[in-house]
């Protein structure tokens, strides 16, 4: 299993949940997978073309997918996976 | 955690015109550095005028409707969002210069040098996720242009919801 972190700003969409577990062997099927279980996840990470949006980021094992395969990245039992959200303020 | 701060002068002066190149805009970045000293600044892109960008960062529900209401300009003068394949970008080289993250600034156009509630939020929510990426807590530095001619630096922790000003000992 892969634990998956959810961060605040997306609990709403996981009925609160912050750690949810898959069996995903990359990164698109797990955003596929998550959105199937928690419809509306997948628009909030990527945009219209599929892309990564520039307000998250995907660390697998603290690095992020972006120095890795992007979201072709492969998955395998025991990884974590946070999903960060842009850190911001006013 | 370490109690004070020392920032070279060069780089205090770098992220005053990060923030007077940015005003009426926030400004965002991070300083790096080895225990309580900072050597190295990274200037990270506000991306608080893209699209939709409200809905996931962590912006309180009424922050986010106040935000969805502005044009994107109008955004950018009461907010920031770290583009974050910059911020990647700058972890990554931060930890191949063998350094540790020390500081998160912005600036504050309009506003006194004091974190703002939506700031205080964000860095409480923030405090889990900083050791889930191999981050140590930073302190969060703001810069005020509030008086243009008499820019205003000051730091801070927070810490649950707790913040306590931290003071910058300016090195040569
Ligand atoms: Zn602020």
């Amino acid at each position: 299993m892969i634990k998956v972190r959810i961060p605040t700003p997306l609990r709403p969409l996981t009925n609160g949940l912050g750690e949810v577990e898959t069996d995903a062997t990359s990164i698109t099927a797990m955003i596929d997978t998550l959105n199937s279980a928690h419809p509306g996840i997948k628009d909030r990470l990527c945009d219209e073309t599929g892309e990564l949006r520039r307000f998250v980021n995907i660390y697998v094992n603290e690095e992020d997918i972006r120095f890795l395969m992007g979201k072709e990245t492969s998955l395998k039992h025991g990884d974590e996976v946070s999903i960060v959200p842009a850190i911001a303020g006013g | 955690m370490t109690t004070s701060l020392q920032i070279p002068q060069a780089i205090l002066d770098d992220m005053v015109a990060h923030a007077r190149a940015l005003d009426p805009y926030e400004c965002c970045g991070l300083l790096a550095g080895r225990q309580g000293t900072v050597t190295q600044l990274y200037r990270i892109k506000n991306i608080v005028a893209l699209e939709g960008v409200e809905k996931l960062s962590s912006f309180d529900p009424a922050k986010a409707a106040h935000l969805e209401r502005l044009s994107p300009a109008e955004r950018a003068e009461i907010a920031f969002v770290m583009d974050m394949a910059d911020f990647s970008a700058a972890k990554k080289d931060i930890r191949n210069k063998g350094l540790d993250l020390q500081v998160v600034y912005h600036s504050h156009p309009h506003d006194p040098a004091r974190p703002s509630v939506t700031d205080i939020k964000i860095a409480t929510d923030y405090e889990e996720i900083w050791p889930k990426i191999n981050l140590p807590i930073p302190a969060y530095l703001l810069v005020s242009l509030m008086d243009k001619s008499k820019p205003e630096i000051r730091c801070y922790w927070i810490k649950d919801g707790t913040v306590a000003a931290t003071p910058i000992i300016t090195t040569g």
